[in-house]
């Protein structure tokens, strides 16, 4: 199942709030749920220690009885000890139960009642004692057997019975909720956990998905970007050996054109030389009268033989010249390049130079954009390419307007910078935009001297430094010469090397 | 060209007809009269070199001075002038290489294997013509050694 970026940052901001929400939930329920615990623990501390006051008393009490019991028995005051012991104490016991159940104020009645029946025993109590001590022993003996003692010990005992009982209750209760607490609490930190594991676990998974689906993105890439040069290696390799097979073509041709054409030149010499020899011996012989054939002859010496020497003699130069110039564009294909490091500025500052009297005398101007790049190319090549184009744009001006030749670059994608010669010269015809690039072809009025080899030397140079040349003009308007170079003409030299390494070997294979 | 008994051949390996007869007068008209062999192919012009064995051994005692095209049709001149110069019997005769190859690699190449001058035809004829009457007189003066 394939992961979209989006749905992998929303499923991860989902995951990672629900996550951190269970958290918080977990985080805010067990504060809530110790504070709980800890409440519940002092509470039942408190409730114990009341229980404790309170059986406290009730021994104290029942130690006074005793001991006045003993006391009215054997009359000894020995027996009287822990009633004593147990009176001193009282008073305090008494003010630390009402203290410690002062939280609760339903038991406050029941308290005050205590402390009224306490005071009245020990009254009885101590009633008794003084009549033991005084030896009226009866008397003693008539009030205890009043029942009232009795009576009110049975009252206090059942008061302690209750508080004690409602003490110990509470303390069940508080013990059982600080279970149920206890409990929720491990629910929580069960539940919270589970969350949390759930959040890690989707959150991993679909990072592992997404992790895998953009290695195997990143395969698919790798894959195709080697095919891509591979393919792109090939072609170069193709475009590279149909190069090689013209230009060489060009150099077989151009070298077996050029035998022939000494023999016609040198051979149409010779029979000039020749034909010196006839017209003198004409001149100095005079014309037979007898022969007829004889003015025929004269004449032809004279006047057809010159002639027809002279079309053979202009028209091998110009074969001659046709020749030179297929030679020189096959040479230049062949030349190894030495790609260095160039200003391109400094380099154009010295084509501009040139033919800048030319241009300053027809009251023009040249301009060179600032911050021209350097490039990594063959300087022989490019200052033949550049003083090319500019020579062109000076002798195509326009006679209506002073001439203004601008040259700029900038980069292109890829590692290459575009260069553009701009002139607002005379023009050239939409028809003619390929044609101009071709060997001995022209453009527009045929008012300039020139073979037509000049651009087409361009192109062939300019492909050479692994670059191209297209143009865009308008009849009247000017033309912009656009030269793509590579930056480095090293790293495209793969297969121009390639090629050079092949005309090495091919140039011995020409010379057969 | 040489005052020494046996007189110098001027072997000249051209395949192209109008190019040798063209050497040929121009050689002549520059007053160099020694008898010149004409070979229009590598492959004879090597048997006479270097004998049918290939040896050299043929040209012991010989004088000569080789015109060479490096456009032939069997072979390339630089094929020929490699067995030349490094045969022992004919490595000092001197070798001309005269042809319409003006590569600068070339050229290079002829020095390197031991060629003794390197002279690119003009296409125009004066040139042509011209190039060779001087050669024709550079001959004149030369001196050729014997081959061993």
């Amino acid at each position: 199942m394939p992961i979209s970026k989006l749905a992998l940052i929303r499923s991860t901001v989902a995951a990672l709030l629900v996550g951190f929400a269970a958290l918080v939930a977990i985080v805010v329920t067990t504060l809530w749920l110790v504070a709980e615990t800890r409440t519940y623990t002092e509470l039942s501390v408190a409730v114990r220690q009341q229980r404790a006051a309170l059986v406290d008393l009730r021994s104290l009490l029942q130690d006074t009885e005793t001991g006045q019991r003993g006391f009215l028995l054997t009359a000894e005051e020995a027996y009287l000890a822990p009633y004593e012991q147990a009176r001193r104490k009282l008073a305090d016991q008494i003010e630390l139960v009402r203290s410690r159940l002062s939280g609760v104020p339903a038991y406050a009645a029941q308290i005050a009642r205590l402390t009224e029946i306490i005071s009245g025993k020990m009254v009885e109590m101590q009633q008794t004692i003084e009549l033991v001590r005084d030896g009226r022993r009866d008397e003693a003996v008539a009030i205890v057997r009043t029942d009232r003692g009795r009576a009110l010990m049975e009252e206090a005992r059942g008061i302690f019975d209750t508080l004690i009982t409602s003490a110990e209750r509470r303390i069940g209760e508080s013990v059982q909720r600080q279970q149920k607490t206890i409990g929720a609490l491990y629910w929580v930190a069960i539940l919270g956990a589970l969350v949390i594991v759930g959040v890690v676990g989707g959150a991993a998974w679909m990072t592992i998905g997404y992790t895998r689906q953009l290695v195997a993105a990143q395969e698919e890439v790798r894959a195709l970007n080697a095919g891509l040069e591979e393919r792109v290696a090939e072609r170069t390799a193709d475009l590279g050996r149909a190069n090689d097979e013209i230009q060489r073509f060009a150099y077989i041709v151009t070298h077996d054109l050029r035998a022939p054409l000494v023999n016609i030149m040198g051979f149409t010499s010779e029979l000039e030389a020749s034909l010196v020899a006839v017209r003198s011996w004409f001149e100095k012989a005079g014309l037979p009268a007898d022969d007829p054939a004889a003015e025929d002859a004269r004449l032809a010496a004279i006047e057809d033989a010159p002639e027809a020497i002279g079309f053979i003699r202009s028209s091998t130069r110009k074969m001659d010249g046709l020749i030179n110039a297929i030679l020189k564009l096959s040479r230049e294909g062949r030349r190894t390049l030495k790609p260095e490091r160039i200003d391109l500025g400094a380099l154009l500052e010295t084509s501009a130079e040139s033919i800048r009297h030319q241009v300053v005398e027809a009251g023009g101007e040249v301009t060179l954009a600032p911050g021209l790049p350097n490039v990594v190319s063959d300087r022989l090549a490019l200052e033949q390419v550049f003083g090319n184009l500019l020579d062109n744009a000076v002798k195509y001006r326009s006679p209506e307007r002073p001439i203004h030749i601008r040259v700029r670059a900038r980069p292109e994608p890829g590692q290459r910078i575009v260069v553009e010669v701009e002139d607002n010269g005379r023009g050239i015809a939409s028809h003619d935009h390929e044609r101009v690039f071709d060997l001995f072809r022209r453009s527009g009025a045929q008012d300039q001297p020139g073979e037509g080899i000049g651009l087409a030397h361009v192109r062939t140079m300019v492909r050479n430094l692994g670059g191209d040349i297209t143009l865009e003009s308008e009849v009247g308007r000017g033309t912009t010469m656009k030269l793509n170079l590579p930056r480095d003409l090293r790293k495209v030299a793969k297969g121009a090397s390639a090629a050079v390494g092949a005309n090495g070997r091919e140039s011995e294979r020409e010379a057969r | 060209m040489n005052q020494n008994a046996k007189p110098v051949k001027i072997v000249m390996i051209e395949d192209d007809e109008g190019h040798a007869r063209l050497i040929e007068k121009n050689i002549r008209r520059a007053g160099v009269s020694n008898e010149i062999v004409p070979f229009a192919n590598g492959t004879e012009a090597l048997d006479y070199l270097l004998g049918p064995d290939g040896s050299g051994v043929v040209s012991a005692g010989r004088q000569l001075l080789i015109l060479l095209d490096l456009n032939l049709p069997d072979m390339t001149g630089i094929d020929i002038l490699e067995r030349l110069k490094s045969n022992q019997h004919t490595r000092r005769s001197p070798v001309v290489v005269l042809t319409t190859t003006d590569d600068a690699r070339e050229i290079q190449r002829c020095y390197d294997l031991g060629a003794n001058v390197y002279i690119t035809k003009p296409v125009n004829y004066d040139g042509f013509a011209n190039a060779i009457r001087q050669l024709g007189l550079f001959f004149a003066v030369m001196q050729v050694p014997e081959a061993t």
